[in-house]
Order: C-alpha cells, then sequence, then structure tokens
C-alpha cells in the first residue's frame, strides 16, 4: 500500500487532437501496465463510438506502478473528456488531481480548449507540466509554439518537455517530471471518509461502477458506505483499481483512485460530484463543487412512423441508465404525433446520443431543431424554464424573456480576426477583448448567445478561417434578450414542430429562410401549396409551392411494369412516412429546415 | 392461361445513341450468330409450339441484321411461336437499315407493322439526339413498307434539348405527312447510366423545362386526335382499328411469352425478366443454364393492382364490371379512400361502368400510381 508520498494523481488536459490518447498509450506501454502486444490502439478510448469520433467521452482512470530512483511510484493518470459539453465532467475529474500534463501539438499549436483546459487546471490549483507533442513531424514549429505558450498562458519556456506520443522520445523524462514537480496528494488515512465520485459507468453485470478519488479515510471490502448526496447507504462489493481493465483489492486509502460496486443497479443513482462517505455519525463532510448536470440543449425526438412510442422510450430508457446526464420526457405533437422532449448538455453531447440511438436500435427517428433552454418571467412573477418554443406564454404575459449568455473563446490566425469578429457581430455579440498569443496568433473573446452559438457557429468558424480556428466556451448565465416564438405555417396551417424562438430583429430573416428551405424540401402537391412564417398573426415571409403540372411517363411496356409498380409503390412507402399536415405531405427531413436555414445569407 | 403474345428481343444496333438505355450491343454485328443459337436453345422450351395473336420483335434493331440473318431469326421464332389466322406481328425499324431486302424477308414471314424509329423530321434535332438517320430515310422507310402493305407506326420524341414548341408542331405536321397508322410519342427522358444523364450533369445539356415539356404533350393530344387519332394510351395514337394488339396485351394484364436479352414475360401471374448483358444471355443460355435473372410471383391483390394502373393508362380505363371478374376485386374498394380523393379531385372520373383518367388526370397521373399500389 503506497504511502501518499508515493502517489500522483494528473491528467492530461490538450485540445481535440493534440494527442491526448496516444500520450496514454505511451504512458501504458512505459511503465508495464500493458504490454506493447497488448495494445488495441488507444486503450483509453474504450466505447466504439469515441473511436469512430476520436473524442474521449467519458473519463477514465488508470493506476500505473512505475519505479523511479529507486523507490515504487503509483502513478493514476485521470483521463478527462475533451469537449465543452463535458465541461462538469472534465472539473470533476481535474479536482481527483493534484497536477496536469498541459498537451499541446508542436505544429497546431495554442487552442481554444488548451486555454479553457489550463484555466481550469488553474482553477483546481494544479500543478502544470507542459509538454510539446509531436515535436518529431515534419512541420512541428517548436520555438514558436513555446512563445504562443508563454504569451498567452505565462509558462516559463524552460519548464515545457518535448516529446512524441507516437514515437515514445522524451516520454521517460515526462514521467520524471510528473514524480518530481507534481505534489503528492494530502490526506489523512485515519480520517474518516470522503471519497469524490468522478465518473460512473454501466456494466450489464456488475450494476453501476463508481470512480472515485479518496480524499481521505480508507474504504475496505465489505464496508458499508453512504453517498451523501443522494442519502443511499450500500455495501461495498469489490472495490480496486483500473490497470487499466478492473483490478479489486481490499482497501483503498487516502490518496489513491479507483473504483467502487455496491450493487447499484441504476447509474442514476450514482452523481458525479457526491461523496461516499461513512453512514454513521462522524460523517466527513462533502467534497465541495457538486452540480447537477444543467442540459442546455433540447431537441423533440419522435418514432417516425408514430407506431414505435415505446420502442423509442425503451431505447432511451436503456440509454439514460448509461449516461444519467441526458434526460427525456414525453411530449406530443399536432404535426408529428407522440414523442419525447430530450435534453442534452450540449449540440455534441446530442449527436453522441443520436447516434448511439441510431447504432444500438432499429428505430427510424425524426428529429426536430435543437433549442437552448430559456427562462421567461411572467406578468405574475413566476419564472418558467423552457425548454420547448411551444411552451412559451402569450406575448401578453411574458414580462421577461431570459436566453443563456456564454462566453466565447476564439483562438485563431491574426488575419482572420476581421471576418471572426463580423462573425459575431452579425449575431450580436458583444466584445471583451483580444490577445496576441504570438504575432501570427490571437485569441478573441465575445459574449454570444448560446442559441446563435449552438446552430452553426462551430462550422461557420471552420470555413471563415479554413479550419485553423478553435472555440471553447462556458455560461455566463441568463439575459434578458427581445426573444419571440416564430410559427410555420402550412397551407394556414401552424405546423408546431416547426417553431422556433429567436431575436425579434432576426424573425423576418429566419422566416425568409426557414419557407425557402421548406419549399425545397416538399415537393409538388396536386394543390398549390402556401408556405408562411408569422409571429403571432403578424406573417413575415411567404413562398408559394405550385401546384404540380406535369407529371406521367412515356414509356411502359412489358419490361417496364415491374420496374414501374415497384418504383410507384416505393413512392407510396416514402410518403406514408411523411408527416401530412392539412394533407400537404411534409418530408422528415424538413424538420430540420429550421436548423439548417438560420444564418446563410446574413 | 396459355399466352396468345409473345415478345422477341433483338439487341443490336450500329450504335448506341445517348439517351439509351436499353439491352443492347452496338457495334458486335460478330455476335449475332452465338445470339441466333442461344435463341434458339431457349425457344426450345416451348414445347409443343405456342400459337400466338400478337408477335413483336423489339430491340435494339431487329432491322440491324442482315437479310439472311433475319430470315434465320424468323424460322426458328416462327417455328416455336406459329402464326394464327389474323396475327398482329410487329417489328421495330431504324429508318436508316430499312431496304427493299430486308422488308422482303419480313413480308415473306407475314409481317403486317413495321414500328419506325423515326423520332424527328429536323436534322439538328435527329444529331441533338444522336440518331444516325436522317429525315429522308424515314420518307424512304415509309414508302418501301407501304408498298409492301406494312402498316406504319412513328416513334416521335419531344422535349430534347433546345427544341422549341413550334419545332415539336412542324414534326408532327411532317409525321402526319406521311399518314401513319399509329404514332407513339415520348417525352426525352434522362436515364441514369446514359450519356445524356452524364452530360446533363455536366451542364452540357439541359432538360427542357417542365412547363413546355406540358404544352409540347398537350399539342400532340390535340394535334393527332384532330387528325382522326385516338389517344388510346399515354403515349400511343392510333387511327381507329390501328392500335398494336401486342401492346394492348401488356396493358391489360395478358400472359405473354418473351426470348432474348432482357426479355420480360408474364405467365400464369409470374413476372420474369432474362439476364440483361448480351453477352451474358448467351454465354448462359448456351451452357444451359437458365436465361432467367428475376422472378416475381404476383399474389391476387397485387395482381389486380399492378392491373389497374397500368390498365388505367389506357385513356377508355377499365371496366369495372370487366376488372372485377379478371381480378376478383373491386376497383373502388380496392383503391379506398386514396381512389376516391383522386375521384373527388376530378382527376378520375367513373362514367357509367368505367372508371379513367381525367385530361387533368393523366397530366400528373405518375403521381396518383402510388396511391393505388402498396410495397
Amino acid at each position: 500500500m503506497p504511502d501518499c508520498l508515493h502517489i500522483r494523481n494528473f491528467s492530461i488536459i490538450a485540445h481535440i487532437d493534440h494527442g491526448k490518447s496516444t500520450l496514454a498509450d505511451r504512458f501504458l506501454e512505459h511503465t508495464g501496465t500493458v504490454q506493447q502486444r497488448e495494445m488495441g490502439e488507444q486503450m483509453l478510448d474504450d466505447m466504439a463510438l469515441e473511436r469512430q469520433r476520436g473524442i474521449t467521452i467519458k473519463a477514465r482512470a488508470v493506476a500505473m506502478n512505475y519505479t523511479h530512483a529507486g523507490q515504487e511510484f503509483e502513478l493514476n493518470l485521470i483521463d478527462t473528456p475533451g469537449h465543452v459539453d463535458f465541461h462538469y465532467e472534465v472539473s470533476r475529474s481535474l479536482a481527483c488531481c493534484e497536477g496536469a500534463v498541459l498537451l499541446v501539438d508542436a505544429f497546431q499549436g495554442v487552442e481554444a480548449q488548451t486555454v479553457a483546459n489550463f484555466y481550469a487546471a488553474m482553477q483546481h490549483n494544479l500543478m502544470i507540466v507542459p509538454v510539446l507533442n509531436k515535436v518529431d513531424l515534419m512541420h512541428a514549429r517548436p520555438d514558436e509554439v513555446i512563445r504562443e505558450m508563454e504569451q498567452s498562458l505565462g509558462i516559463d519556456p524552460d519548464d515545457v518537455l518535448r516529446v512524441s506520443g507516437k514515437t515514445g522520445l522524451g516520454i521517460e523524462d515526462l514521467i520524471a517530471a510528473i514524480i518530481k514537480r507534481v505534489p503528492p496528494p494530502k490526506g489523512d488515512p485515519l480520517a474518516p471518509l470522503q471519497a469524490m465520485v468522478f465518473d460512473s459507468h454501466y456494466d450489464d453485470y456488475r450494476g453501476a461502477i463508481t470512480y472515485m478519488r479518496l480524499m481521505n479515510g480508507t474504504l475496505r471490502k465489505g464496508q458499508k458506505v453512504k453517498f451523501l448526496r443522494s442519502g443511499r447507504s450500500h455495501e461495498a462489493l469489490e472495490l480496486g483499481q483500473f490497470v487499466p481493465q478492473r483490478k479489486p483489492c481490499d482497501l483503498l486509502q487516502a490518496g489513491q483512485v479507483g473504483y467502487l460496486i455496491c450493487n447499484i443497479k441504476e447509474l442514476g443513482q450514482v452523481h458525479i460530484g457526491d461523496t461516499v462517505g461513512v453512514p454513521s455519525s462522524t460523517v466527513a463532510d462533502a467534497v465541495p463543487g457538486y452540480q447537477a448536470p444543467k442540459r442546455m440543449v433540447y431537441c423533440g425526438l419522435y418514432p417516425s412512423d408514430g407506431q414505435n412510442f415505446d420502442e423509442l422510450r425503451d431505447a432511451l430508457t436503456k440509454l439514460s441508465i448509461n449516461d444519467p446526464s441526458f434526460e427525456f420526457e414525453p411530449e406530443s405533437s399536432d404535426a408529428l404525433g407522440f414523442g419525447f422532449r430530450c435534453g442534452f448538455l450540449g449540440l455534441l453531447h446530442m449527436e453522441i446520443i443520436q447516434q448511439r440511438l441510431e447504432g444500438e436500435s432499429d428505430l427510424d427517428l425524426v428529429q426536430t431543431a435543437p433549442n437552448v433552454t430559456y427562462h421567461v418571467r411572467t406578468t405574475n412573477g413566476e419564472l418558467l424554464e423552457i425548454h420547448n418554443p411551444q411552451k412559451v406564454p402569450e406575448a401578453g404575459f411574458i414580462d421577461e424573456f431570459l436566453q443563456p449568455v456564454v462566453r466565447v473563446n476564439f483562438v485563431l490566425p491574426v488575419e482572420v480576426i476581421g471576418p471572426v469578429m463580423k462573425l459575431c457581430t452579425d449575431r450580436r455579440g458583444v466584445y471583451v477583448r483580444t490577445e496576441y498569443l504570438s504575432p501570427t496568433r490571437a485569441m478573441l473573446v465575445y459574449d454570444l448567445a448560446l442559441a446563435e452559438v449552438i446552430y452553426d457557429m462551430h462550422d461557420k468558424l471552420k470555413s471563415v478561417t479554413r479550419g485553423y480556428g478553435t472555440m471553447d466556451y462556458e455560461l455566463l448565465g441568463y439575459y434578458p434578450a427581445d426573444l419571440v416564438r416564430m410559427d410555420i405555417l402550412v397551407n394556414g396551417q401552424k405546423v408546431d414542430a416547426l417553431s422556433i424562438i429567436c431575436d425579434r430583429r432576426d424573425a423576418e430573416f429566419r422566416g425568409r429562410a426557414v419557407v425557402k428551405k421548406l419549399k425545397q424540401e416538399i415537393s409538388r402537391h396536386m394543390f398549390e401549396v402556401a408556405l408562411q412564417a408569422a409571429i403571432g398573426s403578424r406573417v413575415v415571409a411567404r413562398e408559394t409551392i405550385s401546384a404540380m403540372r406535369k407529371n406521367v411517363t412515356a414509356k411502359c411496356y412489358g419490361g417496364d411494369i415491374t420496374r414501374k409498380r415497384k418504383l410507384w409503390a416505393k413512392q407510396r412507402e416514402g410518403k406514408k412516412r411523411m408527416k401530412s399536415i392539412g394533407s400537404v405531405d411534409i418530408p422528415q427531413k424538413a424538420f430540420l429546415a429550421v436548423l439548417e436555414t438560420g444564418t446563410e445569407n446574413k | 392461361m396459355v399466352p396468345r403474345a409473345a415478345y422477341v428481343h433483338v439487341p443490336f444496333c450500329a450504335h448506341r445513341c445517348g439517351y439509351c438505355n436499353f439491352t443492347l450491343v452496338a457495334g458486335r454485328d460478330d455476335l449475332i450468330e452465338p445470339y441466333l443459337a442461344a435463341l434458339q436453345r431457349e425457344l426450345s422450351v416451348i414445347d409443343p409450339p405456342c400459337e400466338v395473336d400478337t408477335l413483336f420483335f423489339g430491340g435494339g434493331t431487329p432491322t440491324q441484321l442482315p437479310p439472311e440473318q433475319l430470315t434465320r431469326l424468323f424460322e426458328l421464332v416462327l417455328a416455336r411461336f406459329p402464326l394464327a389466322a389474323g396475327a398482329e406481328v410487329s417489328v421495330e425499324a431504324n429508318p436508316a437499315d430499312v431496304d427493299a431486302a430486308r422488308l422482303d424477308v419480313l413480308s415473306h414471314f407475314g409481317v403486317t407493322r413495321l414500328s419506325i424509329g423515326a423520332q424527328s423530321f429536323d436534322a439538328a434535332k435527329l444529331a441533338t439526339l444522336d440518331r444516325n438517320h436522317v429525315p429522308a430515310d424515314i420518307v424512304r422507310a415509309v414508302e418501301l413498307a407501304r408498298g409492301r402493305k406494312l402498316a406504319v407506326s412513328l416513334d416521335l420524341i419531344f422535349a430534347a434539348p433546345g427544341e422549341t414548341l413550334a419545332g415539336w408542331q412542324a414534326d408532327l405536321v411532317a409525321a402526319l405527312a406521311l399518314a401513319p397508322d399509329h404514332i407513339s410519342t415520348y417525352g426525352l427522358t434522362f436515364e441514369q447510366g446514359t450519356q445524356f444523364y452524364g452530360r446533363r450533369a455536366r451542364g452540357e445539356l439541359r432538360s427542357a423545362d417542365d412547363e413546355l415539356e406540358l404544352a409540347m404533350y398537350v399539342a400532340a393530344i390535340e394535334r393527332l386526335t384532330a387528325a382522326g387519332f385516338e389517344h388510346y394510351e399515354v403515349s400511343n395514337f392510333a387511327r381507329p382499328g390501328c392500335r398494336c394488339r401486342h401492346n394492348e396485351v401488356y396493358w391489360t394484364g395478358g400472359s405473354f411469352h418473351a426470348v432474348g436479352p432482357g426479355a420480360a414475360r408474364y405467365i400464369d401471374g409470374r413476372r420474369e425478366v432474362n439476364h440483361r448483358s448480351t453477352i451474358n444471355y448467351i454465354r448462359r443460355v448456351l451452357d444451359g443454364e437458365s436465361a432467367v435473372a428475376e422472378v416475381e410471383q404476383l399474389g391476387p391483390e397485387d395482381a389486380a393492382r399492378e392491373r389497374l394502373v397500368f390498365g388505367l393508362r389506357r385513356l377508355e380505363g377499365i371496366d369495372l364490371a370487366e376488372f372485377h371478374r379478371q381480378t376478383g376485386f373491386d376497383a373502388e374498394s380496392l383503391g379506398g379512400a386514396e381512389l376516391a380523393h383522386h375521384i373527388a379531385g376530378q382527376r378520375l372520373v367513373i362514367e357509367g361502368n368505367r372508371l379513367r383518367l381525367t385530361r387533368e388526370g393523366l397530366l400528373v397521373s405518375d403521381a396518383i400510381w402510388p396511391d393505388l399500389l402498396r410495397e
């Protein structure tokens, strides 16, 4: 059992694609935790989807034993998710560490998430070990990037280590630096148990597996424990560490990182940020900083044929067992029938859940355009949380309409500062500051409505900066804005699933874009179809799909009969899958029209 | 029901036109002999021979075969499909190939009808369509056919790239001037896999505007019916008594034999299609394997629905009582709410005992058929 002096708990923080997973693999290899031949590609990303997207979604923790200068050390590498949607999970992982390896790509340089993660690590008082990765790359520009790190983050160039996660160059020095620079954890094994939950996952055979860092005290197998926030008590059936597979042990003590299995059948009962203590009178305090997950983005999910409501509920339930940060509740729409309103941490989180739904169940889904959570203060003083544009009260009952605003950090080449500033001012962003990281790169800070950011900011930024700009954001809070609900009418009939909330000044232009897009998506009918965007009873945009005039196949002889019949029968099936509103057939794709257009001509 | 109709596919052409996606080989006359051998082999299963009322040689271009090989084609086909008294025998022809020697062969074997791929009487339009004949070839072919008492049908294409309504009117006038017995008109389509499809995708060709194509179609209907032709199917017009009886078999759910590459047959509710590749067809048949590539056995309801749709493409529509007798289904209940909806929209109409398309319905008929079918 190592004492605290021989334990080092650290994370690797990096912008996406800067080589975090590869570096982690080298650690596992160099410390002999995993033999080279057992090495799959990138051990820590074990979900297929993560590998596919190259994004580490769920944090994991690995214990590595390593002899340095004749002494045995236990090195706990706590992996963190790299995306802005998972800020809270990142912060919980960092709270378990005393140090962080700040990894910067020697070609890409400092990026938005580098800055965001760096500040997050500083907030947790972590010792930063700055590392330049991919120094073996032909196009590496190590000296410039080190200058960027000095300029933007105040890092001493002499502290920066140079490694290659790919070849293993400099790994030994890096491990030595971690042992030397990162302070050992503090904590008293004899004090009352206090362990912070920083992650969990669901195992089909064992139930919830809780990941925790012991801040104080000692945890023994078979002991009674209590989750202080949820108030539930359990028996510690198994505890151990990841090496990287689960390796049970009899006790864990202050400073260590490991896992706990308690026969918990629902992952929803394990809250990230909760504290594990003992159910006795000498209860230790809960570790500070716990937050319930905040769902910032909502969308409707509907079975496309209106039939598979129960199947969809089962599939969503299954997913939420593994990911309690995702929530859903039944809702109904005139246009789409019965479905669910689903809440996500962010847009990426939404995409991941959707892909899992498609991958793991055989459901054909219609998704409505996502929206952020709004707040409405009504004239009688009530504060409503709005997840669905349909729930916006009549204008006369609204005292104040508030929307979430985020502070966005852009890191980009200086020559595109202008276009990106335009992008932000077009979206009514409020300029905060510019910092020059180097003669060629700058960090631009704006406050923007989250709604503007989630719609297409990321794509626009990529195109304006030709892929060289990155962004990250944090929630500032809710601020009043001049917001309205815009409805879409098809032949005079409101399509509830197409309503959006937008700034009053954008309504006309967005309305035009939406009806134009709908005109492309809805095919001609036997009659004229009117498409209108309206605020209340005021029409702000209109398009007309003229009636079908000609649709007739000339040739139809012996050999054509089967082919034609099959073609027409297939069209019938396609038509059946469309949603019929006022006898206008609306294809499923059209329900995303409000998302895809918003800013095209801005 | 024993078929009384047969189709023979002759997959040879001098050249493949840019819009064509039919089963054919261009410039491979070396395959004619193996083709004849394979055809004979495929026909050998028609035993005993099956007497037919209609026989149709399509392609490709049957008249691409030189007289001697054309003779052998007829000998081996007629050995298995002997003609009933008064049988209709149609042969498709390219105006460029029609000559006295070939027509002698056709007359000798009892051909009654020559279907000429005229397409247009405008040299520039023919060039645009990538055809290898000139307007004079059409006139000559018609005269030669007339000399042998063959009924003449002309195929015309409209909505070619760059074509005007006036140009199309001129084509109709020129066609009528030759006093054919039958005219088929087709709006040009850009089928996947054709040269035109690729050229349009690259922006080299433009398809005609919808409104123009509509005007051309309506112009054809008006001009031809005014000249005494019956508009009896979406794209077919005939002088009274001169309809293509063979094609009527297809549209009225009749059964028919078919031989040759890509040929489709319908016997006992079973639809079969032969291998489309000519080379593949020849190899398989000569190796003693089946020529059939696809088989589909239709259930009674699907057969009835199909019968309904293709029957309605005939302008006189379907006789409700006869439909019921033939299929065992009531057309109106089969069509259900959708059919009622189209009747209410005046796209279909019931008059007496017949259900048929209205003019408005005809023009948008492809949007009606999906409602009457099921997957």
